[in-house]
C-alpha cells in the first residue's frame, strides 16, 4: 500500500483505495486495524472525488520563454456550449 | 647501321613547321578543366553510389558507377546539408551537377548540386534511415513505452493554434472531462524550422511540474506537410520528455517517426484527446463504487462483531459461559469420552489377544519363555497407557484453548477494548439505528466498566 500518509496522485489513490476495500472485505483484520483502514479509505475516496470535481477548466498558452498566459477567447471556449462544429 | 629516323626531339628543320609549345602539367590540367567545365556546365547522370563518405568538413565524396564505368563525385557542404536522406552505398540516384577537374590529383569529377534517389522516394529513404538509426539507439523499444496517467492534472499540447487539430482536441476534452486543464505550446507544424520549434515546445512542456502528459500532433496533409514529425530533433525530444507523450499526426494512415517514438500513437488529434482522459463519469462511478464498497466492508466487519456481542449479551450473566462455550465444552467432553472408550477397547483387545497367546504358550511351554512374554506384556501395557494419557492431555489443552478464545469474544472483552453498547432508556433494547431514538430521549450506555445514563442532544 506504499506510503501511508502522502497521496501522490489520483492513480495511486484509486489503487490504494481498491486495496483498502479488499483488505476490509477479507475480514481478517482486527477491529482497530479495520477502523484505521476505513479512515484511510475515506481519506482516499475524498481525494479522488476532489480531484474529479474541484478542478476548473483552464486553457492556457506556454510561450517560448516558458511563461503562461490565458488562451485567446476563440480557443478558451471551444466545446464549452456542447458540440458546435 | 641504317640511318636513324628523325627523332621527335630534333629541332625543327623547316620554317613551315609550327613552333612547339611546352605546357606545365598545371597549365594543361587547367586547360582540360576549362574545356570540361565549359562543355558540361550542367549534366544529369544516373548511377549507383559507392564509397560514400561524409568528411568532417561537411563535404561528401563518393563514386557513381554503372557496370562499365565510374565517375568520382563530390557534394559540397551546403548542397549535402539540404539532402533529406543520406546517400548511402548501393543507392541508385540521378545526380545533377557540373563536371570539373580536381587538379591536385588530375581527376575529373562531378560536383553535385542535388541527388534524386531512383525507385523509392527520397523521403521514404530518409524515413527508413532515421527509423533504423532510432531502432539501433533503442528509442523504439516497446519497453520504453509509458502508461498514461488516469487523470492528468494538466494536459500539454504541442501543435499550431491555426489548424483544426487544437480545436478538435479541446472539443473532445470539453465533452469527456469538462474540468480538464490544458497548456498549449504553440508551434509551426510544417515548413522551415517547424521541427526545431516542436522539439523546443516538447522540452518546455516537459519542464512544467504539473503537466502529466503531452499530446503532439497536427491534422492531415501531404507527406511534405507532415515532414517535421519525421525529423530526428522531434523524435529525440519525444524520447527525452519526462512524461508520457501521445503522437497524433495526420490521418489514420499516416505513420510518422514521431508516432513510433511516442509512448502512444493516436490516429488523429481527436483520438489523442480521447486517449488522454477517461470519461469523468466513468472515473466518478469507479470512485463511487469503491467508496460504497468501503462502507459496506466496514459495516460487515462491525456487524459481525456486534452480532457476537449481542448474542453473548442475551445470556444470563454477562461474563458467564456462552452457548458457544458450552457446546464446545460438550464437544470436548464427548471427544474425551470417545477417546477413553477407544483406549479401553484397544487395551482390552490386546489383553484378549495376549490372553489367548498366553494360554497357548502355557499349554506348550510353561517355562522361561512365558516369563519373558509377561515382561513384554507389562511394557506394552505401560506404553499404551502413556499414549492414552498423552492424548487425553492434548485434548484437555485444546479445550482450554477454545475456552480462552471464547472468553476473548465475550462482550466484556470487547467492551474493555473500547466499544460500548447503547440501550434505550429502560434498558430493554439495544439501539442499532439513530432513527430509533429521538433528540431529548434518554439512553443507557454499557461500557467496559460501568454504565452511563445519557441524553441524546443531536443526531447526524
Amino acid at each position: 500500500m506504499g506510503d501511508k500518509d502522502e497521496i501522490r496522485d489520483f492513480e495511486s489513490a484509486i489503487d490504494e483505495l481498491e486495496q483498502v476495500v479488499k483488505a476490509l472485505e477479507s475480514g481478517e483484520l482486527s477491529l482497530e486495524e479495520s477502523l484505521r483502514l476505513y479512515e484511510r479509505g475515506v481519506e482516499l475516496s475524498r481525494f479522488c472525488h476532489g480531484r474529479l470535481e474541484d478542478a476548473e477548466r483552464r486553457i492556457e498558452l506556454l510561450d517560448e520563454r516558458g511563461a503562461r498566459s490565458a488562451a485567446p477567447e476563440g480557443l478558451a471556449d471551444v466545446g464549452e456550449d456542447g458540440d458546435r462544429s | 647501321m641504317t640511318p636513324s629516323p628523325s627523332l621527335p626531339f630534333d629541332e625543327p628543320t623547316g620554317r613551315d613547321r609550327p613552333r612547339r609549345t611546352v605546357l606545365s602539367v598545371t597549365e594543361l590540367t587547367a586547360r582540360v578543366r576549362m574545356l570540361l567545365e565549359s562543355a558540361h556546365p550542367e549534366v544529369w547522370v544516373e548511377g549507383e553510389i559507392a564509397n560514400s563518405r561524409l568528411w568532417k568538413t561537411g563535404h561528401r565524396y563518393f563514386t557513381l558507377r554503372d557496370d562499365r564505368a565510374q565517375l568520382k563525385g563530390v557534394m559540397f557542404r551546403s548542397a549535402a546539408r539540404s539532402l533529406r536522406f543520406a546517400p548511402e552505398d548501393g543507392l541508385r540516384v540521378v545526380a545533377r551537377g557540373r563536371l570539373s577537374v580536381y587538379e591536385p590529383k588530375g581527376e575529373y569529377q562531378i560536383v553535385c548540386e542535388h541527388l534524386q534517389p531512383q525507385g523509392v522516394g527520397a523521403l521514404q529513404i530518409a524515413f527508413d534511415q532515421l527509423r533504423r538509426r532510432l531502432e539501433e539507439e533503442g528509442l523504439l523499444d516497446p519497453a520504453r513505452k509509458r502508461r498514461l496517467p488516469l487523470l492528468p492534472r494538466v494536459i500539454g499540447v504541442v501543435t499550431s493554434l491555426d489548424g483544426a487539430a487544437i480545436r478538435d482536441v479541446l472539443q473532445v476534452l470539453a465533452r469527456r472531462h469538462p474540468t480538464a486543464r490544458v497548456l498549449i505550446a504553440p508551434t509551426r507544424v510544417q515548413g522551415e524550422g517547424a521541427a526545431g520549434q516542436i522539439a523546443g515546445a516538447l522540452e518546455r512542456l516537459g519542464a512544467q511540474p504539473d503537466v502529466d502528459v503531452v499530446i503532439v500532433g497536427r491534422g492531415g496533409g501531404s507527406i511534405e506537410d507532415l515532414w517535421a514529425f519525421n525529423e530526428a530533433a522531434v523524435a529525440r525530444a519525444i524520447a527525452a520528455c519526462p512524461v508520457p507523450v501521445i503522437s497524433a499526426v495526420g490521418h489514420e494512415t499516416d505513420v510518422t517517426i514521431s508516432d513510433l517514438v511516442a509512448d502512444h500513437r493516436a490516429p488523429t488529434p481527436s483520438a489523442a484527446a480521447e486517449l488522454v482522459v477517461a470519461h469523468r463519469t466513468e472515473l466518478r462511478d469507479r470512485v463511487g463504487r469503491l467508496a460504497s464498497g468501503l462502507r459496506a466492508a466496514l459495516r460487515g466487519r462491525l456487524g459481525r462483531q456486534r452480532t457476537r456481542v449481542l448474542e453473548l449479551d442475551r445470556r444470563p450473566g454477562l461474563a458467564g459461559w456462552s452457548a458457544g462455550l458450552a457446546s464446545r465444552a460438550r464437544h470436548a467432553a464427548e471427544l474425551t469420552h470417545a477417546l477413553e472408550g477407544a483406549g479401553r477397547a484397544l487395551l482390552s483387545r490386546r489383553d484378549r489377544r495376549l490372553r489367548v497367546a498366553h494360554a497357548a504358550l502355557e499349554a506348550r511351554d510353561p517355562g522361561r519363555r512365558l516369563e519373558a512374554r509377561r515382561t513384554r506384556l507389562v511394557a506394552a501395557r505401560t506404553g499404551l497407557h502413556a499414549a492414552w494419557a498423552e492424548r487425553r492431555q492434548r485434548s484437555r489443552a485444546r479445550l482450554s484453548d477454545a475456552t480462552g478464545r471464547l472468553e476473548a469474544l465475550s462482550p466484556v472483552g470487547v467492551l474493555a477494548r473500547g466499544y460500548a453498547v447503547c440501550w434505550n432508556a429502560d434498558h430493554t433494547a439495544v439501539i442499532r439505528n439513530a432513527a430509533a431514538v429521538s433528540v431529548g430521549e434518554g439512553v443507557s450506555i454499557t461500557l467496559g466498566r460501568g454504565r452511563l445514563q445519557a441524553r441524546v442532544t443531536g443526531k447526524d
